[in-house]
Formats: structure tokens, C-alpha cells, sequence
């Protein structure tokens, strides 16, 4: 019984470990484009430049922070 | 306006316009080489797996063998290790998914056919979207809409205000970009193997028809596209997996209790 | 042949952030084969690492297309 809790355990970690990392990559990603669609959007509307730049790395600290929260925090 | 190399007779590098097949009959636009290819695949898979079940007995044949292991490393590397105890229903589902986009990647590299399906965009993404609806649709019936949707949107032990700078990377995640990079994944990695080989391929033919000096070269950019190839089916079967896996993960995170 | 230059600067732009996840993970991997019950102190470290590595690849990516 026991050999099988621990046979459950390792695969558990495992599978935790690689369905993280393309967790994170996905919400990166979203992160990025969501805040820098917003900037882009504002600054199609406003006619300014920056705020494309403002927005992905606004997006991607949040999204930074959010695989802190989900992944990195015990 | 770009920069044209080669241009004496023009060599024409091969590009996106080469994936547009023109339609076999007429001019139905579903008549292409790529719903042929699936169709054919289709066929294929299934002549395959009746005839290697059709006599099953204790001691395995060649061919029952090879459609067990098949199955069998479906069954058990794939659900039985990522989903867990309720593996068995997600099974058939999982086990069509790869060998039907198995099929249709080594489509690439089989003398004749020589295209694969999954470089057409379309089909990937009817494939994400089968994905994405069952596992939305699983993780709905296995912990309630509500429940789920406030598990997607509103992580503990956050402040409040943060909500309004995470929430949306979460929905964007769960929603939008989870199909799309599974299916676009899938598209690049075929796409990007056929233009590589076709810019091998025809650059080598090309080389061989100018001066003495070209056609000395050109063997090696042969041997250069029969290496990729190689390396090519090693892509594709990595692909198939890869959508398989992560398929079952997002199967896996619907059936999961809250963490 | 065409294109634009943006295409060319982000694959220069992405070789850093590769070598660094390839840094990452060999580090990981290394140090969880040396001292199998250190895992759990280094995978958040490994992770966020990443995350940060893979943030700049993908700041490479998004601005080829917007600039």
C-alpha cells in the first residue's frame, strides 16, 4: 500500500511540474497581450506612444506576480 | 518591395502561397488535398486497429502487438498517469485525438502524399476546440459553474485591488490563449517543418540546374533535406504527443479539487 | 525574398532568454539528482526563474509585431 502511495506522490510532482511550466508560458502570454492590447488600444485612441510599453510591462509583472501566487508560494 | 536573390532565371522561394492547394474537382473549395489527406486517414486508422483487433488472442501477433502498444501507451503514459482514477472515460477521446493527429503529421513525410494536414490552420483548430469544450465541460459538471468560474477568476489571499490586474490574465488564460497556442502550437510546428524541407528540396533542384560550380553544392543541401526529414519525423510524433498531453493536463486541472 | 528587419531582431533577441532556460533547468536539474529532497525548495526558484527568463523572450515576441 505503501509503495503505492509513493509510486502516487513522484508521479503527482511530476505531472504538477510540467503542467507548471506550460502554465506559466500560457499566462506570460496572456498577461502580455491583455495589458498591451489595452495600451495599444489607448494609444490608437489617445495618439500616444507609450502606453503600449506601459501596458506589456504592466502585464507581464502582474503576470510574473500571478505564477509567484500560484506556483511559487509554500 | 524585397530584396530578390538568384536573379538570373528567378528562384522562387517557396512560401505561404504553397499551402494554398488548388481544389481536385472544379472548383468546390472542399475538395483539397488536405480533406482527402484526413479522410484518408480516417480510413487508414481504422482498417489498421479492426485488423489488428480482429483476432486478438493470448499470444499476440505482429501486428496485435503493434496496435496494442499503441493503445497501450495511450492508455496507461498518457491518461492513466496525468488524469488518475477516473482515466477510463477520457481514454477513447485521447487515443483517437493522437493517432488521428499522428497520421496526418507523418502525412508530411510519406513519399506521394507528402503533405501534413495539420499545416492547413483549420484543423487544429477544430481539434482545440474539441479539447476546450470537454474540458470546460468537465470541470462545469465536476464542481458546479460557479465554483469553477470563481476558481478561475479570483485566486486567495490576494488583495482585493489586485483583482482588477489579475482577473483578466486569468480569464485571458483560461479562455482565449489555452486553445489558441494548443492549436497554433500544433500549426507552426507542421508549417514550419514543410516549408523547411521544400526550401531544401527545391533549393537543391535549383542549384542543380546553373553552372558547374552550383551543382556541386547542391548534393549536400539533398543530404541536408533527407537529415531534416529525419528530424522532421521526430517533430511530429513529439507534436501529436505534446496536444495529447496537454489535453489531459487541462483534463486533469478540470477534474482536480481546489489546490 | 522579403520580410522585415523586426523578424531578425527578435530571433537575436531570443537567444538570451534560451540560453538562460537552459541555465535554469540544468541548474535544477543538477541539484535535484545531487540532493533528491531539496526538490521542493527549488522548484518555486526554478519557476520563477523561468517566468522571468520566458517574460523577456516573450516581451522579443510581442514587440516584433507591434513596433
Amino acid at each position: 500500500m505503501s509503495q503505492k502511495n509513493s509510486d502516487d506522490e513522484k508521479r503527482k510532482s511530476s505531472q504538477n511540474e510540467e503542467n507548471a511550466l506550460w502554465s506559466i508560458v500560457g499566462y506570460l502570454l496572456s498577461g502580455l497581450i491583455i495589458w498591451g492590447g489595452i495600451g495599444w488600444g489607448l494609444d490608437r485612441w489617445l495618439g500616444t506612444t507609450y502606453l503600449v510599453l506601459a501596458g506589456m510591462l504592466l502585464g507581464a509583472g502582474a503576470s510574473i506576480y500571478l505564477v509567484w501566487l500560484r506556483f511559487g508560494r509554500d | 518591395m524585397g530584396v530578390r536573390l538568384a536573379a538570373d532565371e528567378g528562384f522562387k522561394p517557396p512560401s505561404t502561397a504553397d499551402f494554398n492547394l488548388p481544389p481536385v474537382f472544379g472548383d468546390n473549395p472542399f475538395t483539397t488535398k488536405p480533406v482527402f489527406l484526413a479522410f484518408l486517414s480516417v480510413i487508414l486508422i481504422s482498417t489498421f486497429f479492426i485488423l489488428s483487433a480482429r483476432k486478438a488472442s493470448i499470444v499476440p501477433s505482429k501486428l496485435q502487438f503493434a496496435g496494442e502498444s499503441v493503445y497501450g501507451f495511450v492508455r496507461n503514459d498518457l491518461a492513466r498517469d496525468v488524469i488518475g482514477h477516473e482515466f477510463m472515460r477520457f481514454v477513447p477521446y485521447l487515443f483517437t485525438l493522437f493517432t488521428f493527429i499522428l497520421t496526418n503529421n507523418l502525412f508530411g513525410i510519406i513519399p506521394f502524399l507528402q503533405f501534413p494536414t495539420m499545416s492547413r490552420v483549420s484543423f487544429p483548430y477544430v481539434l482545440a476546440l474539441f479539447t476546450f469544450v470537454i474540458f470546460h465541460y468537465v470541470a462545469i459538471k465536476h464542481k458546479g459553474l460557479m465554483p469553477y468560474l470563481k476558481e478561475i477568476m479570483f485566486m486567495p489571499g490576494v488583495p482585493k485591488p489586485v483583482y482588477v490586474l489579475l482577473t483578466p490574465i486569468e480569464v485571458a488564460t483560461y479562455f482565449i490563449v489555452r486553445p489558441l497556442t494548443l492549436s497554433l502550437r500544433l500549426f507552426a510546428n507542421m508549417f514550419a517543418g514543410h516549408l523547411l524541407l521544400l526550401v531544401f528540396i527545391l533549393g537543391g533542384e535549383h542549384l542543380l540546374q546553373g553552372v558547374v560550380g552550383l551543382k556541386l553544392v547542391s548534393p549536400f543541401a539533398f543530404a541536408f533535406g533527407i537529415a531534416l526529414t529525419f528530424f522532421e519525423f521526430m517533430v511530429q510524433c513529439l507534436q501529436a504527443y505534446i496536444f495529447t498531453l496537454l489535453t489531459a493536463l487541462y483534463i486533469a486541472g478540470a477534474l482536480a479539487d481546489e489546490h | 525574398m522579403e520580410g522585415t528587419l523586426n523578424l531578425v531582431g527578435y530571433g537575436l533577441s531570443a537567444i538570451g532568454p534560451a540560453i538562460a532556460t537552459g541555465m535554469i533547468f540544468a541548474a535544477y536539474i543538477s541539484g535535484v539528482a545531487r540532493q533528491p529532497e531539496a526538490r521542493s525548495v527549488l522548484q518555486p526558484i526554478a519557476f520563477l526563474g523561468f517566468a522571468l527568463a520566458e517574460a523577456l523572450a516573450l516581451f522579443g515576441l510581442v514587440l516584433a509585431f507591434v513596433l
